[in-house]
């Protein structure tokens, strides 16, 4: 009877650990391919996918670098995805604060429809953001890229953050008001603080959106001044040919901030994604 | 955690403050200097990138002070359509000059106000420096809202080593040659085609389907209702070397890999334009100097008729503005000036609408011209003809009909529900 049991524990263990190799395979082999291609030449690339280079050919790096002023175009993705985020986490907390805290009438239709928002295709914006943007003179501008990223992630921020703030103790807010807090004092001492883990988890996301944003950038900007790095990625592309290889460089170049922000932030950001998931 | 966020909050208004001052430092234009915006798709490593750049920078210094042309990078082809349907969706031109592939979709386009008509300018040498029929097929209802530029046939290639080891000396002219071809290839152990469903297009496999369609119904079987016996007598041809003679992930694959098993000499026959000729990895293969170009072998009657398309007309914005409509046509005219034409033909292996005299040193390149020559005339693809929608509906039946799962018949009235006559 022990032994059964025993055999059952290894078996099940045994599932268990494939299951999770399994998925971490999945997980983690596109991005081995993807850095182990970008170290072979195009023709090792279309002839043999899937082995090690013959040599690894790191001026693909310093191709990708050199090409279609690739640092510039870093350096706005930077600038439009820490304005994107600061102008984003500003506005959704706000809003959060306001639906999470404070009873109106209302405010439950409101906060539906924000976060409706998220599930409207981006593709339906293209016409009106462009038009938009074109009519208030924006158009070609590196800020109008933080306004518009902004504003297409509130409906997730408001989403995210809501649940946050709804789960914090109604008593901690009491006190402050004993205290003497008013409304702001409310928002910017005591719930935002508290909220800092939702706020991370969609400043975080938010991030990644406008990390990889490609449609809006390609389509509300046109000089080199003022685009991203995903549209960097796209110069090793033509109408017919791809330099996969140097386009495989430009795309670890640029999934560095990203797996370098989740790293620092990976406990924060899980903390803010099972917030309230669990009732005590 | 408090101090951090303090300090990141400064940093990034700082950051806002300076935007408005990133963007001002863009490049200023003189007083009284036309600026004409070239939204470009010729960039990066597009193989006329540095031919058109080169152009664009002889151009301006010819007319400094006068006339600059701005080229905005568009490196990604797709994006940049999707962006062109966007702007004129929203009642903006994409740009002082911007380029379109003109088909049965961006026909619609003529009907925009946005667009300039050249028909008053376009006229004695410069008009003459046009091929006639690729003029015809840009002027639609009597407007000529573009010029044809760079066009394309779409002819078949061959690796000569892999057919000559299997005991073929020279690409197949008939229909019955060319099974015989693909069984002997069969045999020496190459698969013999490359073919696709995937993309939008079901690209390489478009192209023999508009040779055999072609070939079976005449020059304006586009003309003709899909359900034509041209049609379901190309797609039981294809039904056939999808069964018999192509890779077995030829269902579902791309370009990239449709091209890809050529490149690797696992399949010796292969359908593109003569773009295609320009890659490096292309180039190094071993059995390069064996490639050859050739026609499709005859499904039908009509023999003769090479599939070519009008792959990039160029189109510019409308303007009341007389100085700026001049400044337009000036740019126009010295870029499709012969030696210009032939300066991007030089450097990419492209072909165009414009007459000059170049004929490519490349052997490779020389044969298109060659091939291209020898035709009696030409007819367009599929896509080309019937437009985007029905191109994807092809794409995407073609993986049912040679699956087995419906007749040719019914692929081809699938076909027909997606043309918008």
């Amino acid at each position: 009877m022990r032994r059964t049991k025993g055999f059952t524990a290894v078996a099940t263990s045994i599932l268990k650990w494939a299951v999770l190799v399994f998925f971490l395979l999945v997980a983690l082999l596109p991005l081995c391919w993807l850095v182990l291609n970008s170290l072979k030449t195009n023709l090792e690339l279309q002839t043999s996918p899937f082995a090690f280079p013959a040599r690894p050919a790191f001026e693909n790096y310093a191709n990708a670098m050199a090409m279609a002023n690739l640092p510039r175009l870093f350096l706005n993705s930077i600038i439009v995805a820490v304005g994107t985020v600061f102008l984003n986490l500003l506005v959704s907390s706000m809003a959060g604060f306001v639906l999470a805290r404070e009873e109106w009438r209302g405010r439950d239709a409101v906060r539906t429809a924000l976060e409706a928002g998220v599930l409207v295709p981006i593709i339906a914006f293209m016409v009106p953001y462009f038009t938009l943007v074109t009519k208030l003179g924006l158009y070609d501008k590196l800020y109008t890229l933080i306004l518009v990223y902004a504003a297409i992630n509130i409906p997730v921020s408001i989403f995210l953050i809501t649940s946050f703030m709804r789960a914090i103790p109604k008593e901690l807010e009491e006190a402050a008001i004993i205290d003497g807090c008013g409304f702001f004092q409310r928002y910017a001492r005591v719930i935002l603080p508290l909220s800092r883990s939702g706020l991370v988890t969609a400043g975080t996301f938010c991030f990644i959106y406008a990390w990889n944003e490609f449609v809006m950038a390609m389509l509300l900007t046109s000089s080199l001044s003022s685009r991203t790095i995903q549209l960097g990625i796209r110069f090793f592309t033509s109408q017919f040919i791809t330099d996969y290889a140097g386009m495989f460089a430009a795309i670890v170049i640029s999934m560095a901030p990203s797996v370098i922000g989740y790293v620092f932030l990976h406990n924060k950001i899980i903390a803010g994604l099972t917030a309230g998931a669990v009732k005590g | 955690m408090k101090g951090i966020f303090k300090r990141a909050l400064g940093v990034v208004l700082v950051a806002l403050l300076a935007l408005p001052a990133l963007v001002v430092a863009q490049s200023p234009s003189k007083s009284g200097e036309i600026v004409l915006k070239w939204p470009c798709i010729w960039v990066g490593k597009d193989s006329k990138a540095q031919a058109v750049a080169e152009i664009v920078e002889s151009f301006n210094t010819a007319n400094a002070g006068k006339i600059r042309v701005e080229i905005e990078p568009q490196p990604d082809y797709n994006a940049y359509e999707q962006k062109v349907r966007t702007s004129l969706a929203a009642g903006v031109a994409p740009g002082d000059i911007f380029t379109i592939k003109l088909n049965a979709t961006t026909k619609e386009y003529y009907q925009s106000k946005l667009l300039m008509e050249f028909s008053k300018e376009l006229s004695g040498a410069w008009k003459s420096s046009f091929d006639a029929g690729a003029l015809a097929q840009s002027t639609v209802d009597g407007k000529l809202k573009t010029l044809p530029f760079e066009t394309a046939i779409l002819p078949i290639w061959y690796n000569m080593d892999a057919l000559r080891k299997a005991g073929v000396a020279a690409p197949p002219a008939t229909m019955a040659e060319f099974w015989t071809a693909l069984d002997k290839l069969k045999a020496s152990g190459v698969y013999p085609m490359s073919q696709m469903t995937g993309d939008v297009n079901a690209w390489t496999s478009m192209i023999w389907f508009s040779h055999f369609a072609v070939s079976l119904g005449g020059q304006k079987v586009w003309e003709k209702p899909f359900t034509d016996k041209a049609f379901v007598e190309s797609a039981k041809l294809m039904q056939r070397i999808f069964k018999d003679y192509t890779t077995p992930d030829a269902v579902g694959a791309g370009a990239g890999v449709s091209g890809g098993h050529f490149l690797a000499g696992r399949t010796a026959v292969f359908a593109n334009g003569p773009w295609y000729a320009g890659r490096a990895d292309l180039r190094a293969t071993p059995f390069f100097p064996s490639v050859t170009i050739a026609a499709a072998p005859s499904a039908g009657p009509n023999k003769g008729i090479m599939i070519s398309r009008l792959q990039a007309n160029i189109a510019a914005g409308e303007t009341t503005d007389k100085a700026r409509r001049a400044a337009i046509i000036n740019f126009l005219k010295y870029l499709t000036a012969p030696e210009n034409v032939a300066k991007i033909a030089k450097s990419s292996g492209a072909m165009f609408a414009v007459k000059t005299n170049y004929l490519p040193e490349d052997a490779l390149q020389k044969q298109f011209y060659t091939i291209a020559a020898a035709s009696k005339t030409t007819a367009t693809d599929l896509e080309a003809a019937l437009g985007a929608e029905a191109t994807l509906e092809f794409a995407q039946q073609l993986g049912a009909l040679v699956l087995g799962q419906i007749t040719p018949e019914s692929f081809c009235a699938a076909v027909e529900r997606k043309i918008d006559r």
